[in-house]
């Protein structure tokens, strides 16, 4: 399995990722949570414009 | 690197750090040094130690279960030096993952043709569990300790304690003059 399937990873080590790190700044699991899943589509909302970002100037320039 | 030059190089590290904290640290300091040094060595356990056990646990459960995932993907075969510096030093953030690639060192994860697919990202879920472990050690030094609590001071000999006062008396009934 190459290219487009590697995406199927990104999400679990991200979310792992993140609630690792809010658990070091938080003790409420609930805002733990909270916390690591607005940050993870904060983050993938970042990745996928700037890879729409990307593929226009690469389309279109 | 000989395998036997890195056991010692590791084991060497952690005598020094232990020798350090022991000599160097305040008294109330030491047991934050000893839940980094565990938290080195199992991922959660220095929480636990610190009296965040809940928290430990679930970093443990996430840790390894991240670990094994990865190790799952690679087929169980730890990274060598050769094959990626950098996924290598990663396996040195916990002495758990540490163990396990030097117990599996002795093949070599890669190049190999029958390899997943998915074994690039294999090896990053094993890399970051090291890594993310160096966050959860700094942290240890950065939890807030239970204040311990207060001994019971015992009266001086000759003074006598004062007696805990009595509750107020209950107001009179008034019988019925009927």
């Amino acid at each position: 399995m190459k290219g487009i399937s590697y995406l199927f990873l990104y999400v679990p080590i991200v979310l792992v990722i993140l609630t690792v790190l809010e658990t070091c700044r938080s003790d409420d699991p609930v805002k733990i949570l909270k916390r690591a899943f607005a940050n993870f589509g904060v983050l993938t909302a970042v990745l996928i414009g700037g890879g729409a970002v990307v593929y226009l100037i690469n389309r279109f320039l | 690197m000989n395998p036997r030059m890195e056991w010692k190089l590791v084991l060497g590290a952690v005598a020094v750090l232990a020798f350090v904290i022991a000599a160097l640290v305040k008294e109330g300091e030491r047991r934050r040094g000893v839940g980094f040094l565990l938290a080195w060595l199992i991922p959660g356990a220095g929480h636990v130690f610190l009296g965040r056990w809940k928290k430990g646990l679930c970093l443990l459960l996430i840790m390894s279960s991240t670990y094994l995932f990865g190790m799952y993907v690679v087929g169980f075969r730890a990274v060598s030096f050769e094959d990626n510096p950098f996924y290598y030093v990663g396996q040195y953030g916990s002495g758990v993952t540490f163990l396990v690639a030097q117990i599996l060192g002795v093949e070599k994860a890669y190049p190999r043709q029958e390899n997943p697919g998915w074994f690039d990202p294999g090896l990053l879920y094993v890399c970051v569990v090291g890594l993310l472990n160096l966050v959860l050690m700094i942290n240890t030094l950065d939890l807030k300790l239970a204040a311990p609590a207060p001994a019971a001071v015992p009266p001086a000999p000759g003074v006598i304690p004062p007696e805990p006062a009595k509750p107020p008396a209950p107001p009179p009934v008034q019988e019925n003059p009927a």
